[in-house]
């Protein structure tokens, strides 16, 4: 178990290293490798944690984290097999292996951060994990040098950090609390602070946890600190958005649910609850609005990601233990989904040249496996049967209708349903509507023009069609170990151990 | 010996600002010359050119009406009476130093500031209604940062008598550093600066119209109304002086008895505070430029945050 | 209200104060080379802060940390700030979308509910006063103001450093005894911040050959 620590925080380290001398096609085997070693180091995690929880040095996984360290490993090796197929369809240039060394070094880099973040043992210690994310990211989203990147890359990293900043303050008023009763010089692990929680000063610790949800949930996409997401999901190369989406998202989310834990037993659950659902309401509500109206399938799937942060906050403040293995499962499920999604836009990015929704039309006919795969991983995030987020959303819902909580329960379902409408009108025109008469069935056809038809790539397929079996594993049959996992996780959470 | 009456104590505040305050107008003129490197005028210049001032005729504008001639005369016998009520020479209150308190001596001042912008206004003439208005416009922005100043240190003693306050300060070595103290004090001293028309808001030096503020309003008055304005403008500078070293910064050195030798070593003090004073705004002068007539608002704002922090400092944690 | 504090926590007051003062000059300073000068004197104060502290409350461990602090903030940091405005050419940057005064009662406003929301929290520390809590509280909300007004990537990233700067003395205040490991790896984050705000900065220098972001309007809805 040990070991399997060790090993997830060091290879991803030891990958990004390699990456800077090796060939391009070397360093995507790596990658490969190297996601691939982290996911099954993942799951060996998974069924002994439920009991006991392995720790060395200032590492530390208990259930909580290993949920989240399953969907980054998930999205790291996805997105490596993923990255393969789309930078090889790039048009090629000159600048190819100076960009695949500086994609690939980022990349695995950037999943080593995210890896790392879940199993640190500390509330410092996390906040560095999480600022370190932030930077490399940064420079991720402005590694394809357009103006759209720069633009989003600059918003990204002021607004992220501004956010860090105030976590930052969080983190000094939490250790403030803790210092009352665990003297100074303890260093806000997570052990001692959640075993003291109860008898903590109240203020310090209301204050603190405001400030950590207002911080953190910057970096989480939770509105109205959401700015920087559209644009930086949007303009990063497609392999960087499905991380961000599906990974990062969900590591800045854990650093709220840790400081959940520890509020939830010193002020009691009415409080914290409260500023979850306030937040993740507004998130919801502006996402879905946002999800109505949008030109551009990353940003698109970008308020998706806002949407999904939402409910996220929205199923943490119900509270029960039913709707705290929902959220748990929906990281992962959301993880696959979003992840999937993102390739098969990659894919038609690759295969149209455009972002534009207005302007890819008919992709079931020319790439057909994409098309079928993209239009099901839409769907699947608009919580239809029997992918993962149907099973997870439910289990939300029924969780607060069981506690009580009636009205945002149906307020959550009424905007997912909008949020539904506005997705699958887009994925549907986009693999199913013909072209308009007259022009070409897809661009780029034409007298000089490189014949497109077919699938850009086969290792882009395989990524999604890994992502989608996910999704159904999750949602039809999740493994007794998984479920085990997940309601040990949500009794950690809510106050129960 | 025996200490001196109070009244007669009251008398000799007054007389020595009455007296001194064209003095410390003309040390300040001359190091503001020694530091950019000229002789200078010399010390007692002022004392000449009011003499001279007094034996002219007085020039009357044709549409000039009763103001025009009362109003040296109200501004001077209201900055005259202000020292009545601040600590000048004494720690201890004097017979008619209750007779208001440190808002009763902002409104003194205030009052003869008016009288001296309505005189200017009164005239018709185009330069000094520009200098009036302007001196009307800048001085309300400065209001409120006296009138925080006053709310820290009314705070601070829980009182607003001046005697009190400067009691308060020297009572421990501590008053004096804390925050809201010095910010006070830096306040108000940018609040002086605007005041008495000193770098960076209006140029002593020069005579260019288009620039004057408070020396713009008396350009239409000659003689010994002018001459009026000048002693007026000169014993208001003493006097706010005074308030900054006497209340706020350095309020040792006042007679604690009314013996007359302690007395006389109070003027001293009082002048050599009043000179060193003049001797920092000398150097402020050599060392800034005027600001744009615009850019005054910046200044004000600055002046104004340094009185708003002082009052939140006090408010939290006590210091 | 009329007891006096005692010298020490008045003169370590007066220097949080100071910070405050600074961070409303940065507000006004219109020139990019004097905003790099005032940050690099807020962190010297709050370098000297921390001397103070660590000799008074004799915490040996504070020494190390304004020592490193210094080096990185007063030192490091400015130049690597400096070096980017140098190749930049740009002086001025305008004083921000509302003009001066406007921004100074507006960060007054948010200074105040900075202040008198700490105020409320009775949170006492040994080390430092309450003032000096609330001070850094208002020194971060005004941090906010400033980079919510400015349109120059070099004013926006000064005023994120200097949000770190009301940061640590908070830190001050109330986490004096936190690991000085904690302490050290704070101050390298920060560093690498900043040498990923110096890249992006030039990234952005490079394609639109300005250090303004007000053209930074594409990406929208």
């Amino acid at each position: 178990m040990r070991a399997v620590l060790i090993l997830l925080v060091t290879g991803p380290l030891l990958a990004a290293l390699a990456c800077l001398r090796l060939p391009p096609r070397r360093a995507q085997a790596v990658t490969i490798v190297s996601g691939a070693a982290s996911l099954l180091g993942a799951l060996a995690l998974v069924p002994g944690v439920d009991r006991h929880t392995p720790a060395v040095g200032f590492l530390r996984a208990d259930a909580l984290s290993v949920v989240f360290v399953l969907a980054t490993a998930f999205c790291y090796a996805t997105t490596a097999v993923h990255s393969v197929g789309y930078l090889r369809s790039e048009q090629g240039t000159a600048e190819a292996p100076r960009y695949a060394r500086r994609f690939y070094v980022g990349l695995n880099l950037f999943c080593w951060a995210m890896l790392a973040a879940p199993l640190v043992n500390g509330l410092a210690l996390l906040w560095i994990a999480i600022e370190v994310t932030t930077v490399i990211s940064a420079l991720l989203v402005a590694i394809d040098d357009t103006e759209g990147a720069t633009e989003a890359s600059w918003k990204y990293v002021l607004i992220a950090s501004v956010g860090l900043g105030i976590a930052l303050l969080a983190t000094i008023f939490m250790y403030y609390a803790g210092s009352q009763l665990l003297g100074g010089g303890y260093d806000l692990a997570f052990g001692p602070l959640v075993r003291v929680a109860h008898a903590l000063p109240a203020q310090p610790v209301r204050l603190a946890y405001v400030l950590a949800v207002v911080g953190f949930g910057t970096k989480a996409g939770l509105v109205p600190m959401h700015t920087w997401l559209p644009d930086a999901h949007a303009e990063a190369p497609t392999p960087v958005s499905a991380l961000l989406s599906g990974a990062l998202l969900a590591d800045s989310f854990y650093a709220v649910l840790r400081y959940h834990q520890v509020a939830v037993r010193t002020l009691g659950p009415a409080f914290p609850d409260a500023v979850l659902l306030a937040f993740g309401l507004a998130s919801l509500v502006l996402a879905a609005l946002y999800v109505l109206d949008q030109r551009d399938i990353k940003r698109l799937l970008a308020y998706s990601s806002v949407e999904h942060m939402g409910i996220l906050a929205i199923g943490v403040s119900f509270g029960t233990p039913v709707a705290l293995a929902g959220v748990l499962l929906q990281v992962l499920a959301h993880a696959a989904a979003k992840a999937t999604a993102f390739f098969g836009a990659g894919a038609l990015l690759r295969g149209y040249g455009t972002k534009d929704i207005e302007e890819i039309h008919a992709a079931a006919d020319r790439m057909p496996v994409t098309g079928v795969l993209f239009v099901t991983a839409v769907l699947a995030l608009s919580a239809l049967p029997p992918f993962g987020i149907f099973r997870s959303e439910f289990q939300i819902v029924s969780g607060g209708l069981a506690a009580g909580h009636d009205a945002p329960a149906a307020v959550l379902v009424a905007l997912v349903t909008v949020a539904f409408l506005g997705l699958s009108l887009a994925a549907t025109r986009m693999v199913l509507q013909p072209g308009p008469a007259g022009e070409p069935a897809w661009p780029g056809d034409g007298p000089g023009s490189p014949a497109r038809r077919g699938e850009p790539s086969w290792w882009m397929v395989t990524a999604m069609a890994v992502g989608i079996g996910a999704l159904l594993v999750l949602g039809v049959h999740p493994p007794g170990a998984l479920t085990r996992l997940l309601h040990t996780a949500a009794l950690a959470l809510g106050g129960g151990t | 010996m025996n200490p001196l009456p109070d009244p007669a104590v009251q008398v000799l505040q007054v007389a020595t600002v009455f007296v001194f305050a064209p003095g410390i107008s003309g040390v300040i003129a001359t190091v503001e010359a020694r530091v950019q490197g000229r002789r200078g005028p010399r010390v007692l210049q002022p004392y000449y050119d009011l003499g001279k001032l007094y034996r002219k005729e007085t020039l009357v504008p044709e549409n000039a009406s009763w103001v025009f001639l009362a109003a040296p005369l109200v501004a001077f016998v209201g900055y005259l009476s202000v020292p009545l009520l601040i600590p000048v020479l004494t720690t201890y209150g004097l017979p008619l130093g209750y007779q208001g308190d440190i808002l009763g001596g902002g409104f003194l001042l205030t009052l003869a500031g008016f009288v001296t912008a309505l005189a200017g206004a009164d005239t018709g003439a185009p330069y000094a209604q520009l200098g009036s208005s302007r001196a009307m416009t800048f001085g309300a922005l400065v209001e409120p940062t006296i009138l925080f100043v006053v709310f820290t240190v009314a705070a601070i003693t829980a009182t607003d008598l001046p005697y009190h306050e400067a009691a308060t300060v020297r009572s421990a070595a501590g008053q004096i550093v804390r925050p809201a103290h010095l910010l006070a004090a830096a306040a108000l001293f940018m609040a002086i600066l605007a005041d008495t028309g000193r770098i960076p808001v209006e140029t002593h030096a020069s005579t260019l119209e288009f620039g004057m503020i408070d020396e713009g309003r008396t350009l239409e008055h000659s003689g010994p109304a002018l001459a009026l304005f000048r002693h007026a403008s000169a014993i208001k500078q003493l006097v706010l002086y005074t308030i900054l070293a006497n209340v706020f910064l350095v309020p040792w050195g006042l007679s604690s008895s009314g013996r007359p030798a302690s007395v006389a070593l109070a003027i001293g003090t009082l002048l050599a505070k009043a000179i060193g004073i003049g001797c920092v705004v000398a150097v402020i002068d050599d060392s800034f430029a005027k600001l744009r007539l615009y850019k005054i608002t910046e200044f004000c704002a600055a002046a104004f945050v340094l009185s708003v922090l002082a009052v939140f400092t006090l408010f939290l944690g006590g210091s | 209200m009329g007891t006096a504090p005692g010298a020490f926590a008045g003169a370590a007051s007066t220097v949080a104060a100071l910070v405050l003062l600074i961070e409303f000059a940065m507000l006004r300073a219109p020139m990019l080379r004097s905003q790099i000068r005032l940050y690099a004197v807020q962190s010297f104060v709050v370098s000297a802060l921390a001397g103070i502290v660590a000799h008074d409350r004799r915490i040996g461990e504070l020494y190390v940390l304004a020592v490193l602090s210094f080096l990185l903030k007063v030192v490091a940091v400015p130049l690597v700030v400096s070096r980017l405005l140098r190749d930049a050419d740009t002086e001025i940057a305008g004083t921000g979308a509302f003009g001066v005064a406007s921004e100074f009662l507006i960060a007054i406003v948010v200074a105040a509910f900075g202040f008198f929301a700490v105020g409320t929290l009775h949170i006492s520390s040994a080390v430092l006063p309450r003032s000096a809590l609330a001070l850094a509280a208002a020194v971060v909300l005004v941090a906010f103001v400033l980079i919510i007004v400015r349109s120059d990537v070099i004013s926006q990233a000064v005023g994120f450093f200097s949000l770190e700067n009301g940061v640590s003395l908070a830190s001050l205040v109330v986490a004096a005894g936190l690991p000085l490991i904690l302490e050290v790896a704070f101050l390298f984050d920060l560093l690498v911040a900043v040498v990923v705000f110096g890249i992006l900065m030039r990234v952005h220098h490079g394609r639109s050959a300005t250090l303004s972001t007000a053209g930074l309007t594409r990406l929208r809805g």
